[in-house]
């Protein structure tokens, strides 16, 4: 476990630099890195009726998800989302542990891009260390330059890709391109772009260890069936260098040669022999290491390795579990209460204002008048006709009810209305309600609640 | 034996841990109350509740809302940061 905190906490980072490893785990990441950084860069090009196929249009208030297109009253959808990929997030940490730290954090992903930078411009780990204890020379600069290009590029794009979530990316390409972004879009790019620079260039796993929430919480969802990376101690200690044609059982030594790879590579900077600790990210970077190592002794594989700490201890590793039944459960529901609320989602909406300049007015024929204005969206993608109604006072009836409106495709239709009633039915502050039902499709209707002013009697 | 460029002096100062930590957590919780304060309200019908000329596009009604919320947030944050860290101990009766 962790060592406890001691005066060094007060010396000033210093930069870790990760030595570079292949292995099956490293294949893996970097396939996880190009899926899901691919997915991003590319999903804003991609169209869908003639029109940008993800887009949260913020300035019309509207998102559009492929054939959906979704409202600020669809907000609940929203929320429920959002739970539903915190509960998976608990269902796969006690499951796998911090599988999505090491694989699919947006944090973990970009840091491996720009990793891969500097690799390219700065070379590997002992070179990257010399050159930073180097003075500076034509070749430093050279490198660091090269190395600061790449990652501002890279990172300007990300920004632009960001923002091209909120705007059309197409039109912010053109516009890019003629240097004439301009206001909040330029902002929020240069926003983005700089914080994907300051955290996948320089914070990288700070960011993990004293940012990140999740980090720290992550173990209330971990038990002793919950998948780890762990060294094994069993058949490691006692550790120590040895020529490999040494029978080093013979010579009392466990597998371990400690050679310090799994240190070198660990983006984190720790030691994975000293136990589970809460820095671990579970990249499995020391995994990938230690197999090389094993592999060049002809020691089995599995030093360290995806284990559990009941595996460790030779008890049964237990997948089946109530804490899982528990988070599938409230995981499943979820999923079923969304599904079923998207699927009977009535694509219309009524919101009824009343004016509040007047209370109401008195018309020849002894006649009662209130005024509203109606907001009627259709959120379908189709052009719709529907009928306004109200009810909820004798005999009451808008001037023109019965009369349809047509409202565009995703439009919204403000109309103002007068409703009227006979002087004897309204009195004081009456309860009506008015309706929208499409022609088309009489399930598509909506009720609203108002209110309708009558004189005190 | 590990290697002396790891030793000790991997961890970030108090402070500098303090304020990132502050800066960052009240960032995501403002991201947060933003969505959901936006999806409830539309900025352009708020400008009716300042006096004068307030005309402001959504754009930067969006964005006012958002640095509004960051920084109140930080605000909280950074108070219980410090006053969590300054906190008298509680063994201080027994020193004297």
């Amino acid at each position: 476990m962790n060592k406890p905190a001691s005066a060094s906490m007060y010396e000033s980072a210093k930069k870790i630099y990760p030595r570079e490893i292949g292995g099956r785990f490293a294949d893996l990441s970097k396939l996880a890195t190009i899926i899901l950084l691919g997915l991003f860069y590319a999903i804003p090009w991609m169209n869908w009726d003639e029109r940008q196929a993800v887009l949260f249009d913020l300035p019309a208030r509207k998102f559009h998800l492929v054939g959906l297109t979704l409202w600020p009253q669809d907000f609940p959808y929203l929320a429920m989302l959002l739970m539903i990929a915190a509960l998976s997030l608990f269902f796969f940490t006690a499951l796998a542990g911090r599988l999505w730290c090491g694989f699919a954090c947006p944090q973990t992903v970009w840091t491996e891009v720009f990793i891969w930078m500097e690799q390219w411009t700065e070379g590997t780990r002992s070179q990257r260390m010399k050159l930073d204890k180097a003075p500076w020379s034509w070749n430093k600069f050279r490198r660091k330059f090269s190395k600061q290009f790449l990652w501002i590029t890279f990172s300007m794009w990300t920004g632009f890709t960001f923002v091209g979530y909120f705007t059309p990316i197409r039109e912010l390409g053109a516009e890019f391109l003629a240097l004439s972004v301009g206001g909040w879009t330029l902002f929020w790019g240069l926003f983005y772009g700089f914080a994907t620079y300051g955290n996948a260039g320089y914070m990288r796993e700070q960011v993990c260890k004293y940012m990140c929430p999740y980090a720290r919480f992550q173990s209330a969802m971990f038990d002793k069936d919950t998948l780890i990376i762990s060294y094994d101690e069993e058949r490691g200690e006692p550790r120590g260098g040895r020529k490999r044609s040494t029978d080093h059982k013979a010579a009392g030594l466990g597998d371990c040669i400690d050679c310090q790879l799994c240190v070198q590579v660990c983006p984190t900077g720790i030691d994975i022999r000293e136990g589970l600790q809460y820095e671990c990210i579970a990249c499995a970077a020391c995994i990938d290491a230690c197999d090389s190592i094993m592999d060049k002794m002809k020691y089995p594989r599995g030093l360290v390795r995806y284990t559990t700490e009941h595996a460790l201890q030779h008890e049964g590793t237990h997948v089946l579990r109530p804490r899982m039944f528990v988070y599938a459960a409230i995981l499943l529901a979820l999923i079923a209460g969304l599904t079923t609320s998207m699927a009977t989602r009535t694509p219309v909406i009524l919101d009824v204002i009343r004016d509040r300049n007047t209370l109401y007015r008195e018309l020849p024929g002894d006649l009662i008048e209130n005024s509203y204005t109606l907001k009627v969206i259709n959120q379908s993608n189709s052009d719709r006709t529907f009928v306004l109604g109200v009810t909820g006072v004798e005999d009451i009836a808008l001037d023109g009810a019965g009369d349809t409106v047509t409202v565009e495709g995703g439009g919204v239709l403000s109309l103002p209305v007068r409703a009227r009633a006979h002087r004897d039915d309204s009195y004081g502050i009456m309860k009506i309600q008015f309706t929208v039902t499409a022609v088309d499709d009489e399930s598509v209707a909506l009720a609203e609640d108002s209110r309708f002013l009558g004189p005190t009697p | 034996m590990i290697s002396e460029e790891y030793r000790g002096a991997k961890q970030w100062s108090r402070d500098k841990q303090a304020v990132f930590t502050v800066v960052w957590i009240s960032f995501l919780v403002a991201a947060i109350g933003t969505m959901v304060f936006f999806a409830l309200f539309d900025p352009v019908d708020l400008t009716g509740i300042f006096d004068g000329d307030l005309d402001i596009g959504r754009d930067a009604g969006y964005a006012a809302g958002f640095f509004f919320f960051w920084v109140l947030c930080a605000l909280c944050s950074a108070v219980t940061a410090y006053l969590v860290r300054t906190a008298p101990k509680r063994d201080a009766k027994h020193r004297d």
